[in-house]
């Protein structure tokens, strides 16, 4: 029973996860499209198709989403010298 | 300046049609500045070319445009030009920049461990975007340039002489300046920010910080 529980709430967190990255990918220009690497290139609309979809190509865009709100919250744009990773 | 830069660019779909033409860029600033480049362009992107090419001109830096994986990078057709744990040693001793996706996540430190003297590019997908109707143009592409622009940044530093590390963090540098002006702007381009802001945190320097042209 807790496991069915735990489950759902998961499921519930990754929906309104995909909910909100639908949400801010409605305001992506209509006449512009991203190449995502070897996956290939998509309109606004196949994006957000994609992510409905639960894809390997709508996880990476729900990635690349939340990453950006992660460091939105992390103050990222209050840095006066962000840099990034340096391996 | 001496050294040589060897350049890979296949152009068989709408990507690789984009960095095409944005590397002709990095081909030409070369050339002005007395640079000897080897240009493997669109079907001569192929690995018979590329290691025959390496192996007798041994040029000290590699730029290459395509698609990638975290093991590998491709040319023309995705053919593998480059694959960790089949043949990384042929960029023994040399420089590399890696317009691709992935490709710094595996191959990137297999090359190192390999004997590559250093290696930049992105350790997950490398994301840009365009204005559909600028594929004839892509060089007016003021979207793409967002992207694009700071990536050739990494060349142009290499090229005027600077060291792998100053070259990264050049880069670095006008990835956040292209960011920061679009949180000030009102351009619908503002909600690209997410996607250059992943490229910029996905973007490493590998191996010798002080390698040079």
């Amino acid at each position: 029973m807790n496991q069915d529980k735990e489950k759902d709430k998961i499921e519930n967190r990754e929906k309104e996860k995909r909910e909100l990255v639908i949400a801010r990918l409605k305001i992506l220009p209509s006449d512009k499209k991203l190449s995502v690497g070897s996956s290939g290139d998509f309109t606004r609309d196949e994006l957000i198709e994609h992510v409905e979809k639960k894809d390997e190509i709508g996880k990476k865009i729900v990635e690349v989403q939340m990453e950006y709100l992660r460091l939105l919250k992390e103050g990222f744009f209050y840095e006066r010298n962000a840099i990034g990773h340096e391996a | 300046m001496s050294g040589t830069l060897l350049v890979t660019r296949p152009k068989y779909d709408d990507t690789t049609h984009y960095l095409f033409y944005w590397a002709q860029e990095i081909i030409n600033l070369a050339r002005e500045k007395g640079i000897k480049v080897l240009d493997l362009d669109i079907e001569r992107a192929n690995k018979n070319e590329f290691e025959s090419m390496v192996a007798k001109m041994r040029p000290s830096f590699i730029f290459l445009n395509g698609h990638g994986d975290a093991d590998r990078i491709t040319g023309v057709d995705d053919e593998t030009l480059i694959q960790a744990g089949k043949n990384e040693e042929v960029i023994k001793n040399k420089s590399v920049y890696a317009l691709s996706c992935s490709s710094a996540k595996e191959l990137g430190p297999a090359s190192i461990d390999a004997g590559a003297n250093a290696y930049l590019g992105y350790n997950d997908v490398f994301i840009f975007s365009y204005e559909s109707d600028k594929l004839s143009k892509p060089l007016n592409d003021k979207t793409a340039e967002l992207f694009l622009g700071p990536s050739n940044q990494l060349m142009v530093s290499i090229l005027k002489g600077h060291t792998a590390k100053e070259s990264y963090d050049r880069s670095q540098k006008c990835f956040l300046q292209n960011i920061q002006k679009l949180v000030t702007s009102e351009s619908s381009d503002a909600s690209l920010i997410p996607y250059l802001l992943w490229d910029k945190m996905h973007q490493v320097c590998l191996g010798n910080k002080n390698a040079v042209l």
